[in-house]
């Protein structure tokens, strides 16, 4: 095998060797991919004519870009049709096992997670769910009342504690690790799209697919790539990421012999803060990817899922659409795999099987945040200590307690998720609207009733005309309307009503920012409203 | 770092000054003195036998560079009886008295019952009988110690408290809690304790070059626990003067001048040291342990809380001072107290002109007399003369203008200025309950006790607590909202007052705490710097701020020097929030990272913020919240009652009535002080008028409803009805036809044309002569600028449309009982 370096792109790099600044601007990276890109095209204009002085080159991977992006990176749309690798491209729809079902090449440990998840889903009455509760109760009792204990279980739950493995996301992390690891075999570039709601292990998975890509070139005896992972919100500057990216590439080169220009992993994490107006920042990164040297490897991280198809036209016409890897929400079974994986580590049962599901159930209809379903565990987990407190500063002959009934009563229960979901869940309006002083509860009494007539919305002169309305009848007297005014800010701020923009002051529109019977709902309960609202 | 380090190998005994019982206090200035002030005790008497021997051989060299006159005097005092001699030849006419003492000065902060009974009964008298002023001395020597100005000494921290009365002035060895006698007592660079060297295991042959560290110290780096062995039963561990000043028990002080009072009391101007724990970055790695800083700050000390010397160096000095003993320390900067700034001493000292270098000549030529002048320069007077001698000299030195001025700016200047100090007796007419009321109601005043935010407190308490209490220190994020003046940030203030508190008392580990007030940030980004500064005290762009914080917070391999866990108090939360949220994803990631050790307490207005920010900031916000809903009016009462507690300047039903209405209308604590405030003016002036007219205030005047009221209706009664009724006649009636015309019409808007016809109907109606068209229209004009009108912008045409700004009733309301225009009434 020729040495895969050109004259032009020797040239080039050390063009960037005698570069005495490090913050390379984009042209220069371009530069160093293009050069080499030009010859070929010059040289390979004819198609035909298949030079045998190129043939050894062309199965280097970045010459022929077209047949190897047809492989690695599966275009979004051909995925639907039935192509081995689509299968497992596809992201996973509603129910994991659907999926995995179809999927020709599960490995054992998807299997062993068909096999949690269908024990987790028939809790009812399955034999499965026995063994698993059996498993709960042979553990040790655990005390919240011990620091050491607790504190074990805390930093088990906390966000920063990432778990040794990472459960349910294994096919995710597959995939993404397939396509790395294709790249730095045949030494080529490639783009890759990660998106997902927050909260569902994305930054996590791409974290061990990192670790796991070093391991794997290690054993292959292939050059392990270079790793730069950016979080993009941690750029002063949007161009600042090129000059990381540049940093790195000519830090290697310094320590580059000969052969082995090693493979750069660039791992941007929240990438839509990139998006500048002209989305050129973005725009030149992907395209980093598409020069026929580059060994770039782009893998994107963010939430929006039509980040990438924004650029797709552009791409297209380049060849390098990235592939997309869509991080579903977590559903109830994955929340409650993920959280026993957790707790696994422990020594002692802390979740009553049925709490753990209850707050699966609750954070997979709402949001499928995992980070919430955390935080909800360890509220519980202090309810339970508060209670556990209370307890013990009552009396002390509840310490005389049979032992099976302080075993339950030291692990987290319903109730206590129950509230702590409550906290979380819960719309706070009605108990805010309760608690608010009797002018403010006016205003809104006499928002109600002018909504009622069928607007939509107001304005303050309006309202305020309606309010000195209510109060008259009431016998009560009315504030002035700066007072009204500031009044409005303060119900604005607190999310009740809404306030529009506006030069004067009585001009500015209002709207309801609640349900009018969540008003009517609170009010209610006092008798001087009722009459009002009648 | 090591070449300073090494500097105190050997701990020799420190020599305190042997303590005379009853103090002595001798003048050695030119105060005219009473023999009697040098109350002949045996000390006294013992030395200046000894002196008697050396005074002849000073006088030929003494004389020769005074002038003639002192010269004369000098041989004069010679004829005095030898007892008396010392404290004579120190009388000396060549050195000026400060400008200062000329001065006359009332100091009346002395209160008589602090002074110990019997001190210098005589030296009183002395004072007496002259004019009263103060005095200012070189040189005090004062219960057995000798202090002149310059010297560094030990301040008592608190008068009551009992662990200073103690004071070991010899260190014992930690091992075997016996003082050191004669063996040598080695001290360990790190926990500086002294050890004997056979009290070691294993025993120390010979002191070890260069830096030692004791087994202990070895063993607690090494993660292991191994405890100082305890004294027997019954004994206390004393505890030496440095550890209690390394542990903020005491304070050391630099004298830079002093003087005695017009009541005899011998006071000093205190230039503060204090530790590195006490500077706004607290102690830093580089810190060595016997390192102090020297402030800014000044004080008024009497001499009466100083325990003893203490030796303060600067680095050079510091590294030669191999056997200091115990009392020495090191002080390289100047702290800043206003700014929190350092600077090297040394570069301040540079800074001033060379003056400062003729007067070290002379110390030098001063030293090389000394030789010549007799061995035992330990002894009191001695060393009084020798002192006296050098005094004088610097003084001469010092009448070159430039470093006179130099040196006078930097000791006095302070002093002139606090001098115009308004005599205590002046305003010592007692305040009246009201005019207290009226301070403890100040929005500024802070209260002594929070009440009503208990249940509050306490979650952010336990919040705090649990985070920081962990070894582990896991991050954290609290969300606290509510109305404003619900007494959102005092709470959380006084949380951590609390918490410094304890940690000053040692039942929880210290931590930093970083308070950012969103609103005081120049933009959103500023954050980044203000928080690194907090931690570091390195003031670095945000940019660069941004990339050490990351660096720092998300380092996990990388054990940082300082794991002190941080406490961040953002308020005004909502002011963070840019364009693309960058600011609040950054702060409240660093928590979720793993060895962050931050705890983010953030504070706003808006309840809903949380779910107006991106989702994935939401998310990483956590679910922790706190909600302070608005005051009831019981609430409003007990706060108010509760500032008053022991005023008798209101009326209870008064403070009800206050509190019910502010609860009414917004539950805002701060509205319901101001509320309560102004009525105590109110009530304030009615009484002093009231003393004014009847000339016998007999009767307490007490802020009552009356008064309330007053206040709530200058509070809650809008601008807009004073201006109305207070504008022209021409105004007035354009403002009625306006609301005539609106109310007939049922629109709310008109334009000018018709609104000029119903202004001159009314005027033909009721007599009036209508002004023409022009004046009309600047009328109207007026009105809009004014903002009671909101006209259409820019032209002064007929047509433009005009809209009233306030309610139709608030402008009937002013006009109904307009006294020169009654006929308006029927028209509206």
């Amino acid at each position: 095998m020729p040495s895969r370096h050109s004259f032009p792109a020797a040239l080039s790099i050390c063009k960037l060797q005698y570069n005495s600044s490090f913050s390379l601007s984009i042209e220069q990276l371009h530069s160093q991919f293009l050069q080499p890109f030009s010859i070929y095209t010059a040289s390979v204009s004819n198609p035909g004519t298949d030079m045998p002085a190129f043939s050894a080159r062309r199965h280097s991977p970045s010459s022929d870009p077209t047949s190897e992006t047809r492989v690695a990176v599966t275009p979004r749309k051909s995925r639907l049709r039935s192509d081995p690798d689509a299968a497992i491209a596809s992201p996973l729809r509603k129910s994991p096992r659907l999926c995995k079902e179809g999927s020709p090449n599960s490995s054992p440990k998807i299997e062993v997670i068909r096999k949690c998840l269908k024990s987790s889903l028939n809790l009812s009455g399955s034999p499965e769910k026995k063994q698993l509760s059996e498993d709960f109760v042979e553990r040790q009792t655990w005390d919240p009342r011990e620091e050491t204990q607790l504190r074990a279980v805390n930093e088990a739950l906390h966000l920063s504690t990432a778990p040794p493995n990472v459960v349910c996301r294994e096919n995710e992390k597959n995939q993404i690790l397939d396509f790395c690891s294709k790249c730095v075999k045949e030494e080529k570039a490639g783009s890759l799209y990660v998106c997902g709601c927050p909260g569902t292990g994305k930054t996590l998975s791409m974290e061990k697919v990192k670790v796991m890509l070093v391991d794997w070139a290690n054993k292959e005896g292939v050059q392990p790539p270079d790793v730069l992972s950016i979080n993009c919100t941690t750029l002063a500057n949007m161009s600042e990421i090129f000059s990381k990216v540049s940093s790195e590439i000519v830090f290697s080169t310094f320590t580059w012999h000969e052969d082995d220009v090693s493979v750069i992993l660039v791992v941007a994490d929240e990438l839509d803060y990139l998006i500048t107006k002209d989305r050129s920042v973005l725009h030149d990164l992907f395209m980093l990817t598409t020069m026929p040297f580059s060994r770039c490897i782009l893998l994107g991280v963010a939430n929006a899922i039509d980040l990438a198809d924004m650029f797709i036209p552009k791409l297209q016409s380049l060849n390098c659409k990235p592939m997309v890897i869509t991080f579903c929400a977590y559903s109830k079974d994955q929340i409650i795999n993920i959280l026993q994986e957790r707790l696994k580590a422990l020594p002692y049962t802390v979740f009553q099987p049925q709490a753990l599901e209850l707050c699966a159930r609750k954070v997979a209809a709402a949001s499928g945040d995992m980070r919430k379903a955390l935080a909800v565990c360890r509220s519980a987990i202090e309810m339970l200590i508060g209670e556990s407190m209370l307890s013990s500063v009552d009396g002390t002959e509840d310490q005389q307690k049979p032992a099976a009934n302080n075993m339950t009563s030291n692990q987290v229960r319903i109730h206590h998720v129950a509230a702590a979901l409550s906290k979380v869940y819960k719309s706070p309006v009605v108990d805010t609207i309760i608690s608010l002083p009797q002018h403010q509860q006016i205003i809104l009494c006499s928002a109600v009733k002018l909504f009622r007539e069928g607007k939509k919305g107001t304005t303050l002169g309006e309202l305020n005309k309606y309010y000195v309305d209510v109060c008259k009848s009431t016998m009560i007297p009315p504030v002035g309307i700066l007072e009204l005014s500031s009044m409005c800010r303060v119900l604005d701020d607190q999310g009740i009503l809404k306030l529009g923009q506006s030069r004067e002051d009585k001009l500015r529109r209002v709207t309801l920012n609640v349900d009018g019977a969540d008003i009517v709902f609170a009010l209610q309960g006092v008798r001087f409203f009722r009459n009002c609202l009648k | 770092m090591a070449e300073t380090q090494q500097m105190k190998k050997f701990k020799t005994p420190s020599k305190g000054t042997p303590r005379a019982k009853h103090p002595i206090s001798l003048d050695h200035h030119i105060a005219p003195q009473t023999p009697q002030s040098a109350t002949p005790s045996a000390i006294n008497l013992r030395r200046s036998h000894r002196l008697t021997a050396a005074t002849p051989e000073h006088r030929p060299a003494l004389s020769s560079f005074n002038t003639p006159k002192s010269a004369a005097k000098t041989r004069k005092i010679c004829e005095d009886p030898p007892s008396i001699l010392p404290t004579e030849t120190s009388i000396n006419p060549a050195s000026p008295p400060p400008v200062e003492s000329r001065k006359k000065r009332k100091f009346q902060e002395k209160s008589a019952e602090k002074r110990k009974d019997s001190r210098n009964v005589k030296c009183k008298r002395a004072a007496d009988r002259k004019v009263k002023k103060k005095v200012y001395h070189k040189k005090v020597v004062y219960d057995g110690g000798e202090f002149s100005a310059g010297h560094d000494v030990y301040v008592k921290r608190r008068s009551d408290a009992s662990s200073d009365d103690e004071d070991p002035e010899v260190e014992e060895c930690r091992v075997c809690f016996k003082p050191a006698g004669r063996r040598v007592l080695i001290e360990c660079d790190d926990c500086l304790n002294g050890f004997h060297l056979k009290c070691l295991k294993p025993p120390l042959k010979a002191v070890p070059d260069g830096d030692w560290v004791c087994c202990y110290c070895v063993a607690r780096k090494n993660g292991e626990v191994m405890e100082f062995p305890e004294p027997q039963a019954g004994k206390k561990r004393a505890r030496t003067a440095r550890e209690k000043l390394l542990s903020s028990d005491l304070w050391a002080a630099r004298i830079e001048s002093l003087w005695k009072e017009v009541d005899g009391t011998y006071w000093f101007r205190a230039r503060w040291y204090i530790i590195p724990e006490e500077t706004a970055v607290g102690r830093q790695p580089h810190n060595l342990r016997r390192e102090l800083y020297r402030t800014n700050d000044f004080a008024d000390v009497e001499m009466e809380s100083t325990i003893r010397h203490c030796f303060v160096m600067s680095p050079r000095e510091f590294a030669n001072a191999a056997d200091g003993g115990d009392d020495v320390f090191l002080c390289e900067y100047e702290y800043e107290v206003q700014w929190h700034s350092f600077k090297r001493i040394a570069e301040i000292d540079s800074n001033e002109n060379d003056g400062e270098k003729v007067v070290d000549n002379d110390a030098d030529w001063n030293s090389c007399d000394e030789s010549d002048s007799g061995s035992d320069f330990n002894s009191e007077e001695e060393a009084a003369y020798e002192n006296e001698k050098r005094n004088r000299l610097s003084q001469s030195s010092s009448l070159r203008p430039v470093a006179a001025n130099s040196r006078k700016g930097q000791i006095f200047g302070l002093q002139k200025i606090g001098a115009k100090k308004i005599p205590e007796n002046l305003r010592s007419r007692k305040q009246t309950d009201l005019e207290k009321a009226k301070s403890t109601l100040l929005l500024a005043t802070v209260p002594k006790s929070l009440t009503c935010r208990d249940r509050e407190m306490n979650e952010i308490t336990t919040f705090i607590k649990g985070a920081i209490c962990d070894e582990q220190c896991l991050g954290r994020c609290l969300y606290v909202h509510g109305v404003p003046g619900t007494g959102k940030t005092m709470s959380v203030l006084a949380v951590m007052r609390n918490l410094k508190s304890e940690v000053d008392a040692g039942s929880i580990r210290p931590y930093c705490f970083v308070e950012i007030n969103g609103l005081k940030l120049a933009s959103p980004e500023n954050i980044y710097s203000v928080i690194y500064e907090g931690l570091t005290g390195h003031r670095v762009g945000w940019k660069k701020a941004l990339n050490l914080l990351n660096a720092r917070f998300s380092d996990e391999n990388k054990c940082r020097k300082d794991t002190r866990p941080c406490i961040l108090l953002i308020d005004e939360l909502d002011l963070l929030v840019t364009r693309n949220q960058a600011v609040l994803y950054n702060i409240l990631d660093w928590p979720t990272r793993p060895n962050s050790k931050l705890i983010v307490i953030g504070i706003a207005n808006t309840m809903d913020l949380p779910e107006k920010l991106l989702p994935r900031i939401s998310s990483r916000m956590g679910i922790q919240r706190l909600c302070f809903g608005p005051y009831n009016f019981q609430q409003l009462q007990e706060i108010i009652s509760s500032r008053l507690k022991g005023i008798d300047a209101f009326e209870k039903v008064a403070i009800e009535f206050a509190s019910r209405k502010v609860a009414a209308v917004s539950g805002d604590a701060r509205r319901a002080l101001e509320i309560c405030r102004r009525a105590a003016e109110v009530a304030d002036y009615r009484a002093k008028k009231t003393a004014l007219s009847s000339s016998d205030a007999s009767g307490k005047v007490m802020a009552g409803m009356a008064d309330v009221e007053a206040a709530i209706k200058e509070m809650f009664q809008a601008p807009h009805i004073q201006v109305i009724r207070s504008c022209s006649k021409l105004s007035k009636i354009f403002l009625a036809a306006m609301v005539y015309e609106l109310y007939k019409t049922g629109i709310g808007e008109t334009t000018f044309e018709k609104l000029a016809m119903v202004v001159s109907s009314f005027c033909a109606n009721n007599g009036e002569t209508f002004p023409g068209y022009d004046t009309l229209l600047k009328v109207g004009c007026k009105l809009g600028e004014c903002r009671l009108l909101l006209c259409e912008p820019g032209t002064r045409h007929k047509l433009q449309k005009l809209q009233l700004n306030y309610p139709n009733d608030d402008v009937t309301f002013a006009l109904k009982d307009s006294k020169d225009l009654p006929w308006l009434a029927k028209y509206i």
